[in-house]
């Protein structure tokens, strides 16, 4: 009886999928997944002008919503079918290439006249592994976004330089009473991230660059004595100068707490400049982004996060998509897809470009102006077991937050967990 | 009413109802009224009750942006057909159900009530897997036959419960003047259940309506996406935009209610049909 | 296990008979399928009116659903697919074993518990006050019962909304009432926030309870009512012993069905709070969206599986329960 029901949807099916039709033309079907409205619409744009180029080639562009879109890609690609072109991400690549599921593009890739043109960053993460399975169409960096008019009311010159500043800055700016809170906290998801990033800047001398979880000497940073240091001013600035209901807040609250004018310091990605610029509630004249806070030693670490196109191996037109990420990934079309999204850029010199010259970018140049404070670093993203991590951690830091944990015990689980991981490795 | 209603008994009822009713409709008058607001003024301190200055920004901004005709004719089309199939295949289903003894039955009626119990993400990679094997991935048609799914279970019982309550005399009586068993079924019972009928229907419309995770997983397309999914899209991404995401969310909410607001007479009549006494 | 939701024989002397909404058959004795002896025919008939529906729920929910289940004896993980061998319980031990999963198991009882007696008694409540008759009860029929219309994830967005610590209109109506000076992060404590989600949930769901206890009242028949006034009954007696007896099947039903909806409903959970801070508002189907997202869908699957398990020794003690005490 099953038999019958197959037999007749299949026969009332009314549409195939990607392919080949029979005029010659290619279909790609390309699968986004930090779906955001504008940047769909940017995309399109972008694909259109593609399609005219190549008139052989016509591009589906599939938006799901962010939220389902990565089991949505993950269905996709495990049926091998539906899926030319994916959105990769430093998070996404190791899982997907170690299921066989994303095409190294290396031969597609080769005498590529773009390869020259990108930055070192962008070459290295393209090529990392001796493969290349996604170039990223931008970076994230992170810079300390904060309330010019705020910090000067309450007596400051400028903004705060170091972590220690913040909290100082934090404090005195912090009023429940007429909602206004010092620092956009993130207890929410992905939280463990700005705690990684503190603690980064207080053992930034003995950092190990290339694994930035570790320190030079093969111990998990977690386990250094600065460590507890940073975690704990960490919480104070949770304490003391957070709106409460920051443990909970995740990306979007956090963005909002600080474009609604209640927060007077956040710490987040440039494409939130873009976001906060359309806010009504706070005025262009009112906030500006300073660089990122240095550790004790003076210096900070910059984690490097990114995210691309990739080709599906199960695509039966891999030429073709290559064809559509050079596309994307040089010229006119990449500069618009980095600014339009406020990325740091993949081409070498686009940062020179008028738009990352003004207002609220500057601090960026400050930042790539000296690599000896802001330094790069490459964070283990790509380990099989980031995810499980980044819940694990998410968890745990809440549970500080609520009073379940101490510091210290928080600390002692995250550095025995990575010292297990590196150990079964 | 056979009983008399004193003073106080009648205070007490009206004030409860009229609480009731205020806790009911506020956070939907609340959603309305952020999304009015001028952006800026969502965030104003202290709260505006209302929107002291009205404003369509978050819906003009919406429609810029998302191609509202064809969500709304794709959930129309793709609930409207689920539901109807749905509940045409639950009226046979639940009829045999209810007028027949059979073995297997309580087996059945065990089976329609664990569909209720599995959580739906355990079928979703296979029924993926399935419906690209069947071709109907990106497909309307596809979707209908999954959501045709999804409600036969429930439906089923519910109907059960109404087949119950009519005397099986009415369709014997016409197979006796020489209807089929089918033709008995849709010639004289099927009238008498009416309301029943529209209630059962009713409740599958608003079930498909407001699918999200079916839909997100089965459809690629932006012109084959229904509301929930686009709507999901624009909440999710908004979010650090309560305007727009009220504005979205009141936008999904509207067809529903419109739908209820015709319809309520016929859920209760329809769930009391089988009281109808005669 | 013989389900019993054929309640037939409990009450013979009705003679309207219980309205059965939802899945009540509680049937006349007029109408009581007779047992005859098997004919092809007859077979046929079945056959025939069943099939559609076999057809629709093997195929798209059955064969996914028993396909899907084997990941759950799997080390079936996103990080690396290519060795998905067998794990037998290993993914169940891993469930048993994580120290959340008593806090979980708790909340995912609390929720089902707090959710559905708020939900019963005001929804009983409004249907017993709808039943009499007056101006403008459709209408009022119809505002009400808006909730009902709207999807979980939805309803989760809005309260959160709510609920916001420093924008909510919650708080702000509780301060301008002299309830509390000072604003409340809801969604940041465990407790607070975990009433948050309920308060979403109880007020979502009353609506449902209202209908079909409505539906069930206006079945009992007035010459019950007119028997009790006239032997004088009282009105808190004629509802105990007349009213809810006469409707007790709906009741138990409607009852049991929403145990399994809300046990299987995160919508309004994972919208509000994802399961958080630190855990302590998961409830079971939460905690399996959590494990998707970290990609063990072995672990996942697992959950869904003990979902389903819990659910079936609970309706089967319930309805057990349920045909004790007719019988008795």
């Amino acid at each position: 009886m099953a038999g019958l029901g197959i037999g007749l949807a299949a026969s009332l099916a009314l549409s195939g999928c990607s392919g080949t039709a029979d005029d010659g033309t290619v279909t790609l079907q390309m699968v986004e997944s930090l779906t955001n409205p504008a940047r769909t619409e940017l995309l399109e744009t972008l694909i259109g002008e593609f399609e005219e180029e190549n008139p052989g080639i016509k591009v589906e562009l599939v938006s799901p919503p962010t939220d389902q879109a990565d089991q949505k890609i993950q269905q996709m690609l495990q049926s091998g079918s539906g899926v030319d072109v994916l959105e990769v991400r430093d998070l996404t690549v190791g899982p997907f290439s170690t299921n066989g599921w994303l095409a190294d593009m290396t031969e597609e890739f080769e005498g590529w006249s773009g390869w020259d043109a990108l930055t070192d960053n962008a070459r290295n993460v393209a090529t990392a592994n001796d493969a290349t399975y996604f170039i990223p169409y931008g970076f994230y960096g992170i810079s300390l976004f904060y309330r010019t008019d705020l910090v000067e009311q309450a007596g400051f010159d400028g903004p705060p330089e170091s972590w220690e500043d913040l909290l100082e800055q934090a404090e005195a700016i912090q009023d429940p009473a007429s909602n206004t809170f010092g620092y956009a906290f993130r207890g929410g998801k992905n939280g463990y991230s700005n705690a990684a990033l503190i603690i980064e800047a207080y053992v930034a001398d003995d950092l190990d660059l290339e694994n930035a979880y570790r320190l030079k000497n093969g111990d998990s940073m977690f386990a250094a004595p600065e460590a507890l240091e940073a975690i704990e001013l960490y919480f104070d600035l949770f304490e003391r100068a957070s709106p409460p209901s920051s443990v909970a807040w995740g990306y979007p609250e956090m963005v909002e707490g600080f474009s609604n004018g209640s927060t007077a310091f956040l710490l987040q990605d440039p494409e939130v400049i873009a976001a906060v610029q359309q806010s009504t509630a706070i005025t262009e004249e009112q906030w500006t982004t300073a660089p990122m806070l240095v550790g004790p030693t003076g210096k900070a670490i910059q984690p490097l996060a990114t995210a691309g196109w990739g080709t599906a191996e199960a695509s039966e037109h891999k030429e073709e998509a290559a064809k559509l990420i050079q596309f994307l990934s040089e010229g006119d079309a990449s500069i618009r897809f980095t600014e339009g999204n406020s990325l740091v850029p993949i081409l070498d010199g686009a940062e020179d470009a008028e738009f990352y010259k003004t207002g609220a970018w500057e601090s960026y140049l400050t930042m790539n102006a000296s690599p000896e404070t802001y330094i790069t670093a490459v964070q283990p993203r790509g380990v099989a077991w980031w995810t499980e991590w980044s819940e694990k951690a998410d968890a745990e830091i809440q549970q500080v937050l609520i009073g379940q944990l101490t510091p210290e015990e928080l600390l002692a689980g995250w550095d025995a967990y990575w010292v297990e991981k590196w150990a079964s490795e | 009413m056979i009983d008399t209603e004193t003073t106080p008994a009648r205070i007490t009822r009206f004030a409860f109802l009229g609480l009731w009713l205020v806790i009911s409709l506020f956070p939907l008058y609340w959603i309305v009224a952020t999304s009015l607001k001028a952006p800026g003024a969502i965030f104003r301190y202290p709260l505006e009750y209302w929107p002291v200055e009205l404003s369509f920004e978050n819906y003009v901004s919406l429609f810029e942006t998302a191609d509202f005709g064809t969500y709304v004719v794709n959930s129309l089309l793709v609930a409207t057909a689920a539901a109807t199939v749905a509940t045409l295949i639950s009226l046979l289903s639940a009829y045999v159900l209810a007028r027949f003894e059979f073995r297997s039955k309580s087996a059945v009626l065990m089976a329609f009530l664990v569909t209720q119990m599995i959580p739906a993400f355990i079928a979703l990679g296979p029924l993926y897997l399935l419906m690209v094997q069947l071709k109907l991935v990106d497909n309307r048609f596809g979707l209908v036959l999954v959501y045709i799914a999804v409600c036969i279970p429930f439906c089923t019982i519910m109907l059960r419960g109404f087949f119950a309550n009519i005397p099986d005399a009415l369709e014997e009586a016409a197979m006796i003047d020489g209807c089929s068993r089918l033709g008995a079924l849709f010639k004289v019972i099927v009238p008498v259940m009416k309301p029943g009928i529209v209630a059962a229907f009713i409740f599958n419309f608003v079930n498909c309506w407001n699918e999200l995770f079916l839909a997100v997983t089965l459809m690629n397309k932006d012109e084959n996406k229904t509301i929930p999914t686009a709507l999901n899209g624009f909440i999710t991404s908004f979010n650090i935009d309560w305007g727009s995401m009220s504005a979205a969310a009141v936008l999904t909410i509207l067809p529903t209610m419109i739908l209820f607001a015709f319809a309520s007479r016929y859920i209760v009549q329809g769930l009391t049909a089988g009281a109808v006494k005669g | 296990m013989s389900l019993q939701l054929k309640t037939t024989k409990e009450r013979p002397s009705n003679a309207a008979g219980a309205p059965g909404p939802g899945t009540a058959p509680g049937r006349p004795a007029a109408t009581r399928p007779r047992r005859r002896a098997f004919t092809t025919r007859r077979g046929l008939v079945i056959l025939a009116f069943m099939l559609p529906a076999a057809i629709f729920v093997g195929v798209f929910t059955y064969y996914p659903m028993i396909a899907g289940s084997q990941m759950a004896f799997r080390n079936w993980k996103l990080s690396n697919l290519t060795d998905t061998s067998w794990v037998g319980l290993g993914n169940f031990v891993t469930v048993f074993t994580d120290p959340a999963f008593g806090v979980i198991l708790g909340n995912s009882l609390l929720w089902v518990v707090a959710s559905i007696v708020p939900q019963f008694v005001i929804g009983f409540a409004i249907a017993l006050w709808l039943r009499r008759r007056f101006r403008f009860r459709g209408v009022y029929q119809a505002l009400i019962f808006f909730p009902w219309a709207i999807s979980g994830f939805l309803i989760g967005i809005l309260f959160r909304w709510m609920f916001n610590g420093e924008f909510g209109v919650i708080n702000d109506l509780l301060m301008k009432t002299g309830f509390i000076d000072q604003g409340i992060p809801w969604l940041a404590e465990p407790g607070t926030a975990m009433f948050a989600v309920i308060v979403a949930n109880v007020w979502y769901g009353v609506t449902f309870f209202a209908i079909m206890i409505l539906a069930a009242l206006q079945s009992v028949p007035d010459e019950l009512f007119e028997a009790a006034a006239l032997d004088g009954a009282g009105k808190v007696r004629t509802l105990f012993q007349i009213t809810v007896p006469y409707i007790s099947t709906t009741l138990a039903l409607t009852v049991l069905l929403r145990v399994i909806w809300i046990f299987n409903f995160p919508d309004i959970i994972w919208a509000m709070t994802g399961g958080g801070p630190a855990n302590q508002t998961h409830i079971i189907t939460t905690w399996m969206i959590t494990m998707t997202q970290k990609g063990d869908y072995g672990v996942a699957s697992a959950l869904g599986l003990i979902v389903v398990a819990l659910l079936l020794v609970f309706s089967a003690f319930y309805l057990m329960a349920l045909r004790t005490r007719k019988e008795v």
